[in-house]
């Protein structure tokens, strides 16, 4: 029963990690950028969670303005920071993206203030049992249930739409793309607003789960994110999904069981460098 | 209700007035190392707006012998490399008299170092580990050690609780562990068993698997160090699983955002800490009003510690009637001082020694649960 129970908790994790990474390996298919500064629109995504919600009595209506205002913000960041860097080697957008990420952790703290904020009243806290003698609050099935939602949303589009085909062959070979009549800018456009959207998604999530939000709560998923989109493969987005569900299961048993070794953190990229010394290009490559 | 400091700080100020012929109006300058951005940005204002209050108090009371106090503050970031480069500043460019750490202990021991090498006295306001001190004669505590805290825990939890079976959750840095340390140091004395430990990482706010492996132990009370922004989530998701067992915290719980973040499971809470909120105490009084109303939300033990520090350096100007640093050490050695955190004096290593306030969470705010008085259980490392 104790391991059905973690094995939940676990699942629940993965699918926070999903929804970050999604946007992150979508972003590093797209343009070989390695996004750091993904995890500032995860803060940002919070911060509007919290404020909207405190201000009009409505999660949904928060989680909706926060996903549609930061999937803006993440287009605003590809236009001013990775669009004009995109002839330069990858690395300078890196650092640049490491860049902004630090300014950002500031300049939350600067607008919102150095301590954390919190829900007047946390909407979902009621406990559902979901199986004899193991409940979980409303919020915690709601991240399972929205990462579900969405990751299937993102599925149908790649498949059945005439964007998700165009990004897939953007991936594949941009130049190939664009004489057949793609606009690439487009493409990248959408994917900066759909993974920025779902990464906002998830600092809702988050601070629904934890009661608060500050200005530091990406420093986690900033490298988090970054590991396991490598686990999966880089780029690939259901190596990122996989890794995602894997690497908060691995992390859940971990804090019960080697929390006298490794800390979660350290957890996470002990399991990296064991899968990478096996599997040099992620568990999920191809060759 | 301020009269019995000031007193003898105007009563000073007249007598050097009066020597001197004039009151010649120096300021006096104290450096203030604070982290005001990064990850402790939080508690660094909290500890600056205590720190500022009690400048304030001195201040509209005469000064100390007629002359003002100054505040030279810089922020480090609660990073040691920040600290030690500013300590030097301090010292060598600000020319201040003495120091008072208002961050957390790793910029602290850096810029305790530096500090004493240089013979200008340094208070640490609430930096918890033991080796601050040992910097030097020059070096005071006014706030506990992790190990005094931890041991009154156990105090707490296995006699006045009469709890036996805990379970520890450990913040695995060096505040919980100290903690953690003086909690088992005396836990077997007061009959307690502890029947398991799990550790956290200060970036943790999910405890989703430690609360389900907790939950199938069913202990009969819960020992958890950390901070507000960690163990506010922690009580919450525990209340939330329907563990419903004494918890005891210590003063990283002591903000009103603790409650804030928790909610209706914060209700019961119990913590050690230093600021008693239904003191009877004038200067704690005055303190948790004058704080409130200039920092815009509730006194917490952080801003406490800062005022506290600033007040005993005040004291000790006074008495030494000058601002030389060798009189102005032993000024500070031999305080005996009512502050906003309690009654300070100080042992040879420059520990302070006081009782342990139990504070509780009662309908909505914290309030006072009981007090651990027992010198000897208490007793700080002398050497």
């Amino acid at each position: 029963m104790l391991a059905i129970d973690i094995l939940i908790q676990g699942f629940i994790q993965g699918s926070i990690y999903a929804l970050i990474a999604l946007g992150l390996t979508l972003v590093y298919g797209l343009l070989r950028i390695l996004h750091v500064a993904h995890a500032s629109l995860f803060t940002l995504g919070g911060y509007l969670g919290v404020l909207i919600t405190n201000a009009t009595g409505s999660l949904f209506l928060a989680l909706i303005l926060a996903m549609i205002t930061v999937g803006f913000v993440g287009m605003l960041s590809y236009r001013i920071l990775y669009r004009p860097l995109l002839s330069q080697p990858p690395l300078i957008a890196l650092i640049a993206s490491i860049g902004i990420f630090i300014a950002s952790e500031e300049i939350f703290r600067i607008i919102f203030g150095p301590f954390s904020i919190s829900y007047v009243s946390a909407p979902l806290q009621n406990q559902i049992e979901i199986l004899p003698g193991i409940s979980m609050s409303e919020a915690r099935i709601m991240v399972v249930v929205l990462a579900f939602v969405l990751l299937l949303g993102v599925n149908w589009l790649s498949r059945r739409t005439r964007l998700g085909i165009a990004t897939r062959a953007t991936v594949i070979d941009p130049d190939m793309a664009m004489s057949s009549g793609v606009n690439v800018d487009v493409i990248r456009y959408s994917i900066f607003f759909i993974g920025s959207a779902f990464a906002a998604a998830a600092g809702v999530m988050v601070s629904l789960l934890n009661n608060l939000v500050e200005p530091t709560m990406g420093a986690v998923p900033s490298y988090k994110a970054l590991a396991i989109i490598v686990l999966g493969g880089l780029g690939s987005v259901r190596g990122a999904l996989i890794a995602s569900l894997l690497l908060g299961i691995i992390e859940t048993f971990g804090t019960i069981y080697l929390d006298d070794l490794l800390d979660r953190d350290s957890i996470a990229f002990a399991f990296l460098i064991l899968v990478l010394m096996i599997r040099p290009k992620g568990i999920f490559s191809k060759g | 209700m301020f009269k019995k400091i000031i007193f003898p700080i105007i009563a000073g100020a007249m007598s050097l007035a009066s020597y001197a012929g004039i009151a010649s109006a120096e300021t006096i300058k104290i450096g203030f190392n604070v982290p005001l951005t990064g990850f402790a940005a939080a508690d660094g204002q909290s500890a600056l707006h205590g720190a500022e209050l009690a400048v304030e108090q001195v201040n509209a009371n005469g000064g100390v012998n007629g002359n003002m106090l100054e505040l030279v503050v810089y922020d480090d970031q609660a990073s040691p490399k920040e600290a030690a480069p500013l300590a030097i500043k301090m010292i060598t460019q600000d020319d201040v008299v003495a120091g008072v750490s208002g961050s957390y202990s790793g910029a602290t021991r850096a810029a305790a170092t530096i500090f004493s090498e240089n013979s200008v006295p340094y208070i640490s306001a609430y930096a918890i580990h033991p080796d601050i001190t040992r910097a030097g004669d020059y070096v005071f505590r006014t706030s506990f050690m992790g190990e005094v805290q931890g041991r009154a825990g156990a105090k707490l939890i296995g006699e006045m609780l009469g709890k036996k079976r805990v379970t520890m959750i450990t913040l695995n840095n060096d505040f919980g562990i100290s903690l953690a340390n003086g909690f088992k140091e005396k836990a077997g004395d007061f009959g307690i068993e502890i029947i398991s430990e799990y550790e956290y990482s200060i970036k943790d706010r999910e405890f989703g698997a430690i609360v389900s492996k907790i939950k199938s132990e069913n202990p009969d009370a819960i020992y958890a160090s950390g901070y507000f922004f960690t163990a506010g989530p922690l009580v919450r998701q525990l209340r939330a699983a329907g563990i419903n067992q004494p918890v005891v915290g210590q003063e990283g719980y002591d903000s009103q955002k603790f409650i804030e973040i928790a909610g209706d499971a914060s209700e019961g809470v119990m913590i050690t800490t230093s600021l008693d909120r239904d003191s009877s105490n004038p200067v704690t009084q005055s303190f948790i009003e004058g704080f409130s109303n200039k920092a815009g939300y509730p006194a917490d033990m952080v801003g406490a510690s800062g005022h506290t520090a600033i007040l005993v350096l005040a004291d000790a100007m006074s008495r030494a009637g000058s601002t030389d640093k060798a009189s102005l050490r032993d000024a500070i050695a031999s305080t005996n001082l009512e502050a906003s955190t309690g009654q300070i004096s100080f042992n040879a290593l420059g520990e302070v020694q006081k009782d342990v306030q139990v504070q509780v969470v009662r309908d909505g705010n914290w309030h006072h649960h009981s007090v651990v008085s027992d010198a000897e259980l208490l007793a700080p490392p002398s050497k």
